[in-house]
């Protein structure tokens, strides 16, 4: 199965969670969703997300300069994203593990 | 790292910005500024520059970046885009005349003589402000405000303003953020909403409403700082609030505006007690009548005009005073009165009424009489000749 197919229901999930552990600009936030091992995940569609999270308003947004070169825009959580996070963490978990159930079945 | 892009990314970026080009400005520019962040690090992922097929091996065509984009962003496709934007613009040219005409009735209304041409002028100023708020929120559905700046007018004077604001330093800029930006919603509400009351209520209501309206204006405030697409209906509200203020700013402090709002208390404060409502004779108010007969004895009447409308005044006795809820009028007079007690205290446990006048009727004085003929002839009409009481003497005319 397509991974990337799976992942554009959960990437506004993925990025929040990534998000949780610190503020982030938009390729670092890229580079921590691989390195958790979503490599399929398309590099638009996570600065279109991170776009989308923050007009309606659950992240904030803020640029410090870097060290080596331009400045960065940075973004992080707000009290709106956290709660979103934790809503969508809610409905993930009962939805995998509804799946697991419904797999864990079949197999048997 | 180049802070400026070059060569084949640039290229690639400009590919990108024509093909989100149909994005409000703002947005437009929020968003490549973080592609080209992108860009920047991706480029530094190859060691030289890299290659056309070799950028779109990794990234796609610029089309494709776009429209992943594009869907992960949940910005409409781009044909809607376009004719939705053409059609806002006229739009929001249009509400911008009517934002801008109609404050200048209102102003035109306060400062107007007579509460009439008040009322009709602040009542169509509002009705073109209403139709400016609505060509407003058409103009913008779908669209950011700014596309204002999409204009070569609006954006030279974005280019004016920046320049404006970059001679401040940013540590007080910041400040006056912080500062001014409260004090802004505060006063757009408060004159809003007091405004509007103002036009149809009395001073009370005004204030009401302006309280209410400070409040309401700084909800909107704060969702606009966590929500950008509030932005749609705050910009245009800006500007009528920009546009009014100074009129509301100017008739308050010339006091046209107190004079404005004491003619609406004039009509608000019920039928009987205003200026130009009730009993007058040259123009002092009349609460009471005493009739007296032609023997100087008080007498209880019923009043009418010529054309048989009662003439009445509000009942003033304990009733009225203490216990009913609706003010009544009568028209029989003299109408009984509330009475000190014997403490000097009108009070609602111990009520006590008189009809009696309290002034006694001066003597008519006897006119000369210029004829000596007939001299106690009494006017006609009256019931045969009088003996006059003490203390009474009857005005006679002069037969000729």
């Amino acid at each position: 199965m397509d991974t990337s197919q799976l992942l554009k229901g959960v990437l506004d999930l993925a990025v929040l969670a990534v998000l949780r552990d610190a503020d982030g600009y938009g390729y670092d936030v890229l580079r921590r969703l691989r390195a958790a091992g979503l490599e399929d995940v398309a590099d638009a569609s996570v600065y279109g997300t991170l776009r989308r999270l923050f007009a309606a308003g659950a992240l904030t947004s803020y640029v410090q300069p870097s060290e080596e070169g331009p400045h960065r825009k940075y973004y992080g959580l707000n009290k709106t994203g956290l709660d979103l996070l934790q809503q969508s963490t809610k409905t993930w978990n009962h939805f995998a593990d509804t799946m697991s159930v419904l797999l864990t079945k079949e197999a048997a | 790292m180049n802070s400026t892009l070059t060569g084949t990314v640039a290229m690639y970026l400009a590919q990108v910005r024509a093909e989100l080009s149909d994005l409000p400005p703002g947005e437009l520019e929020d968003v490549l500024d973080d592609v080209s962040g992108h860009l920047t690090e991706v480029a530094g992922e190859f060691d030289s520059e890299p290659s056309v097929a070799a950028l779109q091996d990794r990234l796609g065509t610029p089309r494709q970046y776009a429209d992943e984009l594009r869907t992960a962003a949940g910005y409409p496709p781009r044909a809607q885009r376009v004719a939705d934007r053409e059609a806002g613009r006229k739009s929001l040219l249009w509400g911008m005349i009517a934002a801008t005409v109609g404050p200048f009735f209102v102003a035109v209304g306060i400062f107007a003589w007579g509460y009439g041409t008040t009322a009709f002028l602040g009542a169509l100023g509002l009705g073109i402000l209403f139709v400016a708020g609505f060509l407003g929120v058409r103009a913008l559905k779908g669209n950011d405000p700014r596309i204002v700046l999409d204009t070569p007018y609006g954006e030279r004077g974005a280019a004016a303003i920046r320049d404006l604001i970059s001679q401040i330093p940013p540590n007080i800029r910041r400040e006056l953020v912080a500062i001014g930006q409260p004090v802004w919603w505060v006063a757009r509400g408060a004159i809003g909403g007091g405004g509007f009351f103002a036009i149809f209520g009395a001073g009370a209501v005004t204030v009401v409403g302006a309280v209410a309206g400070a409040a309401v204006s700084i909800w909107i405030g704060r969702k606009t700082q966590q929500n950008q697409r509030w932005l749609w209906y705050v910009v245009p509200l800006n500007v009528v609030a920009v546009v009014a203020i100074p009129a509301f700013l100017a008739a308050a402090y010339l006091g046209a505006s107190f004079n404005f709002l004491a003619g609406n208390d004039r009509d608000y404060s019920g039928p009987s007690y205003g200026a130009e409502n009730g009993l007058f004779l040259n123009g002092t108010a009349i609460n009471n009548i005493y009739p007296f007969d032609a023997q100087g004895k008080q007498v209880e009447v019923r009043l009418y005009d010529e054309n048989g409308n009662p003439i009445d005044l509000p009942t003033q006795d304990c009733a009225a005073s203490f216990g009913a809820d609706e003010p009544t009028t009568s028209n029989v007079f003299p109408q009984a009165v509330t009475k000190p007690d014997e403490n000097g205290d009108i009070t609602a446990q111990n009520c006590q009424e008189t009809d009696k006048a309290p002034f006694v009727p001066p003597l008519a004085a006897p006119t000369a009489k210029p004829s000596g003929n007939s001299p106690t002839t009494p006017a006609p009409g009256s019931p045969g000749p009088k003996t006059p009481t003490p203390g009474v003497t009857l005005t006679v005319e002069p037969t000729r």
